[in-house]
């Protein structure tokens, strides 16, 4: 905490950024932090209850943020995941940021609980982490605690997509149509998401109308589908459109479905290499086309 | 509310023996935003077009369906129709009921039904369609010429006559190609090197070529009429503009035992050397793999080991730190002419697919040869002075044996097309053969005796009535006895197996396209068939252009070719490129792709999935010019118009002129309307 505390500070005072983005304590648990004063670096911290990606911050359509001056931003290896699919998708330059790294053994599944990171209690995308220590960033901080004794070994999502594609398909229907009928179309999902960046999202465009606007279970299914598309590959499991959701839709699951789908055929997983494209903005001789009869 | 016409052909009876011409006509009618709507038996023929052209002026419409065959075949014609009655050609479309509907059904209600809805989905988008117009873009008046084989020459030398400035580019040190190791030429028997030799040294002194020998394109830019291509000049160690060709060099260069490339391995030359007497330009080459010096130094000896050329040289042209040089040359055309290969019947194969031939000793036997090395004993040129002496012991052979279709029609081996000269140069291999040996036999397994055109078939008879034995049959097993050869084979035609003694045995291999063929297509963005011959736009209609525009293709590297065939193409493609260079620009069809500047995110999806290299990276700046964004730019001249961007973009902020995402969805609604 205090190595994280002291690097802000420096970055700050040294004037190399503007604002630090982290977390500090809130009043019903943890929330995201601007600091830019460099007195105030004591605010910030980093524990199991720092859920938040904070990568959305740096996305070029967040002005009030953008108008703070250079970031630095703390990153967890999910986040730095996102910030590789900013950089892949040219949306921030390299140096424009820097990049606080935060060694992350995992972090709750309800972070307004406060409880004790178990593997009763964690996550489900950090049973799936394959990235505890980001590399793509500046500064790496923290301590990387042993792993948690009782850490499931299969993600509970996993083994709920089993279940599911056990089901039939009018029953499978069925769950998905119970599910996005909750929906409001709020778009919260879309708006916590930092690889959701478009100027005009493919929802709001009215000339041609893509899907209906109207929270009813045809557009609904549109939206999740269309946003299950557009981040097939390119998801990086932070979980925070499925924690946004007023509505608890298991959103979560529809992209670890697509995601699985994504590395079986393409051979591809979201990574830290921002050099490599995903697979929805690739275009290869060898691309597989058997479909094509 | 639209004035929209509606044109239904009968097609003869194409369409109208399943489909209910008159019922569709009737139905389209009785849609709103139909103006006009009627059916014809020949839409394309003369009254058809001037049925659909005095629609237009008398019930003022704005915008026509022709619902017909498919748009491949008469788009181009009604759009013209309608723009000769005032109408902008984009606003006419086709729906196709013939291919999609009347030739793929036989229920004639279900595929009335059918046509109806496919008319409807195209009134609908034509609702949307707005007038476009052509790009016209500024064409660059030279052409590149990619191999210097007659092909190629023929091509440089019309295209350079017709005014315009070409950059021949070869990859060896010499033009000429495999014509220049011809003895004769079929169906006439003239000398190869005598019709040929005149054409170099013409492509030499031209004011208008220039000419990279012992280079190879490095790599490609732009797109028809601007096209930006890097070329690689090999490192010759010979100063071009300082050797006079006197040959002193390759004359005391001691490195004399390195088998010639020219004569087909069965000669031999020095490590500094021009392929041949005739080459162009009369420049040498230091082979630098087995030049004395250059291993010296690969083996990193301080002091270096020969030397000898320079000393000899009295112009000081040898300069063994030459080093590769890339050149960029501009032009707005480009023909590949690069040739071919031949199939080579030993263990190790340059392709996967390719097997060899294990019954024929995979090519140990040295008296087994093929057709280029036989061209190579034939020619007055060539190792033997013209006199046909086998390999092994220099003999002069009494029997020859010679075996087509090695490799070719034969899938077993792995390809499967005929290679289409093999009979023919047989047959002069047999004469040739028997006009020097009189008291040989020459001896021909055959599958079919191919000899179509001019003056062809005439030839193949002539070898058989000049006593060449014809065997219809293939060749099981070949190998060595004492000083002959078994030739152990199959006449089928008598039903006996043969076993012959040969005292040497010509293969006539397979043509195949050069090594590197398709690199050099995916560099240049063509495409390429399995075996790596360049595909050619329309295999009856465009047979010199490809897939990419102001790429064309002459000789070998498209399919195999004889000599006629090549010229042929050359001469095709230059004519192609001196009427795209007739004018100072060129105008294409404006469906291309276009960015919405105010949502495009700048996420570059399109860039890296575009395969033609057209989205460029523009900035937007404010008037203070601050810069705002960076986002995707369309290069209409580059754009063919796939629609790949328009699909992958998530913010839809591309879209296909004359595609729109408007028009699409209203034909899709109209289905379900």
């Amino acid at each position: 905490m205090q190595e994280l505390q002291e690097l802000a500070k420096k970055l700050l005072s040294e004037g190399r950024v503007q604002v630090v983005i982290g977390y500090e304590a809130g009043a019903h648990g943890v929330r995201p932090a601007f600091v830019t004063d460099a007195a105030d670096c004591g605010r910030l911290i980093f524990d199991p209850r720092c859920v938040h990606n904070l990568a959305v911050y740096l996305s070029p359509r967040r002005s009030p943020v953008k108008r703070l001056g250079k970031p630095a931003v703390v990153v967890k290896g999910c986040d730095a995941k996102a910030v590789a699919g900013l950089l892949r998708e040219s949306q921030i330059k390299r140096d424009d940021v820097v990049l606080i790294g935060v060694r992350c053994s995992g972090v709750l599944a309800d972070p307004r609980s406060g409880a004790t990171l178990t593997g009763e209690t964690v996550a489900d995308k950090c049973i799936l982490c394959d990235l505890h220590e980001p590399t793509l960033v500046d500064h790496l901080v923290g301590e990387l605690r042993p792993p948690l004794p009782d850490m499931p070994r299969v993600s509970r999502r996993d083994l709920m997509l089993e279940r599911i594609s056990a089901m039939s398909p009018a029953e499978r229907w069925a769950f998905w149509q119970a599910e996005f009928s909750r929906c409001t179309r709020c778009y919260a999902c879309r708006q916590t998401c930092p690889l959701c960046f478009c100027e005009q999202c493919v929802a709001d465009k009215s000339q041609p109308q893509w899907l209906e606007t109207s929270p009813h279970p045809r557009g609904n299914l549109a939206w999740h589908v269309i946003r299950a598309m557009h981040l097939a590959g390119r998801c990086v499991d932070c979980g925070e459109c499925e924690r946004a959701c007023p509505a608890e839709i298991p959103l979560g699951l529809l992209y670890r479905k697509v995601a699985q789908i994504v590395e079986a055929r393409f051979k591809h997983r979201p990574t830290e290499d921002p050099e490599v494209p995903s697979p929805i903005g690739k275009y290869s001789l060898d691309d597989e086309q058997e479909f094509i009869l | 509310m639209a004035r929209i016409g509606v044109f239904v052909c009968h097609c003869g009876e194409n369409i109208s023996r399943t489909v209910d011409t008159a019922a569709v006509a009737q139905a389209l009618g009785e849609m709103p935003g139909v103006a006009h709507s009627t059916d014809y038996k020949y839409m394309c023929s003369d009254p058809g077009q001037s049925l659909i052209q005095a629609a237009i002026a008398e019930q003022k419409l704005d915008g026509v369906v022709v619902a017909a065959c498919s748009p491949h075949m008469h788009e181009k014609t009604f759009r013209r129709a309608a723009a000769n009655a005032g109408l902008n050609p984009f606003l006419c479309e086709m729906a196709n009921i013939r291919e999609q509907c009347s030739w793929i059904h036989d229920d004639r209600e279900a595929a009335t039904a059918k046509a109806i809805d496919l008319v409807r989905m195209i009134v609908e988008k034509v609702k949307h369609n707005q007038p476009l117009q052509p790009i016209h873009i500024p064409v660059t008046r030279r052409a590149l010429v990619i191999g210097g084989g007659i092909a190629g020459i023929q091509a440089a030398l019309d295209i350079a006559d017709g005014g315009c400035e070409v950059v021949l580019v070869e990859k060896e040190p010499s033009i000429g190609g495999h014509m220049s190791q011809l003895s004769e030429t079929f169906p006439t028997l003239d000398c190869s090197q005598c019709i040929l030799t005149p054409r170099m040294v013409e492509v030499y002194q031209h004011p208008r070529i220039k000419l990279l020998s012992y280079s190879e394109v490095e790599s490609l830019e732009g797109f028809i009429g601007n096209f930006k291509v890097t070329i690689r000049q090999k490192a010759r160690f010979v100063d071009e503009s300082k050797c006079n060709g006197c040959g002193d060099c390759t004359k005391k260069c001691p490195q004399k035992k390195i088998p010639s490339e020219f004569d087909a391995g069965l000669g031999t030359r020095t490590a500094i050397f021009v392929p041949f007497p005739q080459a162009v330009p009369n420049i040498p080459v230091i082979d630098r793999a087995n030049c004395l010096l250059f291993k010296g130094r690969a083996k990193g000896k301080k002091k270096d080991v020969c030397g000898i050329c320079a000393r000899t040289c009295t112009r000081g042209a040898i300069d063994y730190d030459q080093e590769d040089r890339l050149v960029t040359e501009e032009v707005g055309a480009i023909v590949v002419a690069t040739g071919y290969q031949l199939y080579t019947i030993g263990k190790i194969q340059p392709k996967e697919y390719l097997r060899g031939y294990g019954e024929y000793g995979y090519g140990e036997i040295p008296d087994v040869i093929d057709g280029l090395q036989f061209e190579r004993l034939a020619s007055a040129s060539g190792p033997t002075a013209g006199e046909i002496r086998r390999p092994s012991d220099g003999k002069v052979p009494k029997t020859v044996v010679f075996l087509q279709c090695i490799g070719s029609r034969d899938p077993a081996k792995g390809i499967e097309y005929c290679s289409k000269i093999c009979c023919m140069y047989v047959a002069k291999h047999t004469m040739l053969y028997q006009h020097k040996v009189h008291d040989g036999q020459a001896v021909v397994f055959f599958m079919d005796v191919r000899a179509g055109g001019k003056g062809y078939d005439e030839f193949t008879r002539r070898a058989m009535n000049e006593g060449a034995l014809y065997l219809r049959g293939r060749v099981s097993k070949m190998y060595r006895d004492g000083e002959v050869i078994k030739v152990v084979g199959y006449d089928t035609l008598s039903g006996e197996q043969i076993v012959l003694d040969a005292d040497m045995v010509v293969l006539a291999t397979a043509m195949m396209p050069q090594l590197g063929i398709e690199s050099l297509a995916q560099t240049l963005s063509v495409s390429y068939d399995q075996y790596g011959f360049i595909n050619e736009a329309h295999p009856k209609l465009r047979p010199v252009e490809t897939n990419t525009a102001g790429v064309f293709v002459a000789g070998a590297c498209q399919a195999p070719r004889d000599i006629p065939d090549s010229v042929a193409m050359a001469s095709a493609a230059a004519s192609k490129i001196l009427s795209l260079f007739s004018n100072a620009e060129l105008s294409r069809e404006p469906m291309v792709a276009h960015v919405n500047p105010a949502t495009c995110t700048g996420c570059f999806h399109c860039e890296r999935v575009c395969h033609f290299g057209a989205i460029q990276r523009k900035e937007v700046r404010d008037r203070q010019g601050n810069l705002i964004k960076v986002i995707a730019e369309v290069n209409e001249g580059v754009c063919q118009g796939c629609g790949t961007c328009q699909a992958t973009c998530p913010s839809k902020s591309i879209e296909l002129a004359g595609f729109t995402d408007a028009q699409v969805f209203s034909a899709i609604n109209a289905i379900f309307a």
